[in-house]
């Protein structure tokens, strides 16, 4: 039921950016539903052409990895609707489970033997070291500060408080917010899977139903990140609206970005994510330690 | 009771709309007609508004707009970019070159009728066409999807036969698959 | 006045050394010279290395049918003075064979692929793959005046019907401005 809902969202939120960068670009956009149609009209192909298993289920490792993490984020605050699996030392679990989906999209693409795919595929993966790092510092710093590794626990401790760890760990935000640029390939991290760069990289052999099945799974895990942010530093959400205008405001911060950025290369990319983030993640680290 | 003609008919007609709503142009701009596709696609005359964007490979588009003259060294390759397209596929043919020769109706080495050599579905005339004149071909090809008319690539299936006797005698060194269905 | 000093002084140095130069003037900075075709690789390096006219522009052929010969211009250009030079050449119709002068500027060697590909013309120690412009074509030269596009075309192409009523340009354009052809132009259509 929480995979609906997050499609859904995610779907709609993918269109309203079209629509901001319309508005910005001074011309009118596409309706807000207008995913809905793209991806409808992808899953009604007649004709689907494969290059052998590997490619086949390359797809499926994005879609799986969007699922799992799907799985054990609480969308929301303690109602009995929403209720996904917790339990102890799932944060770590999550880092992990977020690499995963682009390394089976890197295996499918080997297999098409296109070089446009391989070259892209080491490009995402390069990318991926980039961010990891203050996405990662800034975690352990939260991990430090309030000695849990659970979400749910950080989200009791929220409540408990009133304040919102955003206030109180304020350079594990500011690392994990300048992190999430990366992770959502908007301009200018958007190497690897744009259109105009090696004919969108690793996704340039998938067409039809895969290519439906990647951008659901897009849809579905940058839902699942949000989700993420808003219950570790928003705190949380008791109802859909409250939800959605926290997710909405978090996620336009890498679409307005985007739209007044050029691309960058990949180790200009990985120059920047070394550069100020993992500062911020430094200075989250020692003032979780020492303060 | 589920695949009778009357369920067929409720699933084609939601098809439809989705595929006219959302059609994605192959960037691929074979003659010189394809500088009239910037202004369409930016800010003064929006095509975005008809669910248009452009797509980077064949396997994704599912709109090739052939923008003028064909010379036979770009015919071989646009018939392996065309061949490489998921159905369903439409084509549209820009620009009076297309339809009967246009400027180079005396020249050695293009081609004079495109329908000879793939299935087109719709013409759009001028040389070069508006933009205007371009979004409203967009909107009769969107007509033609919600009618079910537009079936250039069951055509190019069923006719393969002849559809090849025609590029090969044109294209004199054919180094192409060759299909079995 | 300047222009007119540096004219005379290429006019002059150029007949010092190449006897069977004959100038024209065109312009106020362009300069004609025609010499015999095997003297062309020795008054282009002269120009390029002694005089400084560093830049090869252009080289183009001329199909002059009637007298039975093509003619090939060079035509070259001196970023200091701001002066062109042109030097025309004529080679025999029947059996065109020039000399190859991409030792003296690289690129003429794309000049010198697309002459051979559509004038016919063979150059002496050319290296170059096959094809260049034209792919699988088994036909004569095409851009020289003989070879009559509309038929190859009317026998290669499937024309759609309906242009039956397409004026000629050249007959048009006369019944508009009233100008009216020479003699050897009426003969060749185009």
């Amino acid at each position: 039921m929480s995979f609906v809902l997050a499609f859904f969202v995610g779907i709609t939120y993918m269109g309203l950016s079209r629509i901001v960068t319309a508005r910005v670009q001074n011309r009118i956009g596409p309706p807000w539903y207008q995913n809905f149609f793209d991806v409808f009209k992808l899953f009604s192909k007649d004709t689907s052409i494969h290059h052998g298993i590997m490619h086949h289920m390359g797809p499926a490792f994005m879609m799986v990895t969007a699922v799992m993490s799907l799985l054990i984020i609480p969308i929301f605050n303690g109602g009995s609707f929403f209720t996904n699996l917790n339990f102890h030392g799932d944060l770590i679990f999550l880092i992990y489970i977020m690499v995963f989906g682009p390394l089976g999209m890197a295996l499918g693409a080997g297999q098409t033997g296109n070089p446009n795919s391989a070259i892209g595929v080491t490009r995402g993966l390069s990318q991926i070291v980039g961010f990891e790092i203050p996405w990662v510092m800034a975690l352990v710093a939260l991990m430090i500060q309030y000695k849990t590794t659970s979400i749910v626990d950080l989200m009791n401790i929220q409540a408990e408080t009133g304040k919102w760890l955003m206030f109180t760990s304020p350079f594990a935000f500011i690392a994990a917010v300048l992190a999430m640029l990366g992770m959502f390939r908007y301009a200018p991290f958007d190497i690897v899977g744009a259109p105009q760069e090696l004919a969108s990289g690793p996704m340039s052999e998938n067409g039809g139903k895969y290519l439906f099945v990647m951008m659901s799974s897009g849809a579905v895990f940058a839902f699942a990140k949000l989700t993420l942010y808003v219950d570790i530093f928003m705190g949380g959400a008791n109802n859909l609206i409250i939800l959605v205008v926290k997710t909405f405001i978090l996620y336009l911060i890498p679409v307005l970005y985007g739209i007044v950025s050029p691309r960058y290369r990949t180790e200009q990319s990985v120059r920047f994510f070394w550069g100020w983030p993992t500062l911020f993640g430094l200075l989250a680290i020692l003032q979780a330690a020492f303060l | 009771m589920i695949n009778d003609k009357n369920s067929q008919k409720i699933v084609d007609i939601i098809r439809n709309y989705a595929r006219k709503h959302s059609l994605w142009i192959l960037a691929y701009g074979t003659g010189c007609g394809a500088i009239e596709l910037p202004p369409t696609m930016t800010s003064r005359y929006d095509a975005e508004r008809l669910g248009v964007r452009g797509a980077a490979t064949p396997r994704q588009a599912d709109l090739l707009l052939i923008t003028g003259y064909l010379t036979t060294k770009s015919l071989k390759r646009v018939i392996r970019v065309y061949e490489q397209m998921q159905d369903p596929k439409y084509v549209i043919g820009f620009g009076s070159c297309t339809i009967n020769g246009g400027m180079y109706w005396d020249s050695y080495n293009t081609i004079k009728a495109l329908d000879r050599y793939l299935p087109v579905d719709v013409y759009i005339n001028g040389c070069m066409p508006r933009p205007e004149a371009v979004l409203s071909g967009f909107a009769k090809l969107q007509e033609l999807i919600q009618d079910g008319k537009a079936n250039g690539a069951k055509e190019y299936k069923e006719n393969l036969k002849w559809y090849r006797d025609n590029q090969k005698k044109v294209i004199t060194n054919w180094k192409m698959p060759e299909y079995n269905w | 006045m300047m222009m007119e000093e540096i004219k005379t002084t290429i006019i002059d140095r150029i007949k010092l050394h190449f006897s069977d130069a004959v100038e024209k003037e065109f312009s106020y900075n362009r300069l004609d010279f025609s010499v015999k075709k095997e003297t062309v690789p020795s008054i282009l390096f002269y120009l390029k290395e002694e005089m400084g006219f560093k830049h090869l522009s252009h080289i183009s052929c001329v199909d002059w049918l009637e007298e039975g010969e093509f003619e090939m211009i060079f035509i070259l250009w001196s970023p200091e003075e701001k002066i062109k030079v042109f030097i025309h050449t004529r080679v025999d119709r029947s059996n065109p064979v020039m000399d190859n002068i991409d030792m003296i500027w690289r690129q003429a060697n794309t000049y010198e692929r697309e002459m051979k590909e559509m004038y016919g013309i063979q150059f002496t120690g050319l290296e170059a793959p096959e094809e260049f412009l034209l792919e699988d074509w088994n036909g004569p030269p095409p851009m020289r005046r003989d070879f009559d596009t509309e038929a190859y075309a009317a026998k290669t192409y499937w024309e759609r019907p309906g242009r039956e009523d397409a004026l000629d340009v050249r007959e048009t354009v006369e019944k508009r401005t009233g100008e009216v052809l020479p003699e050897f132009a009426k003969k060749y259509k185009r």
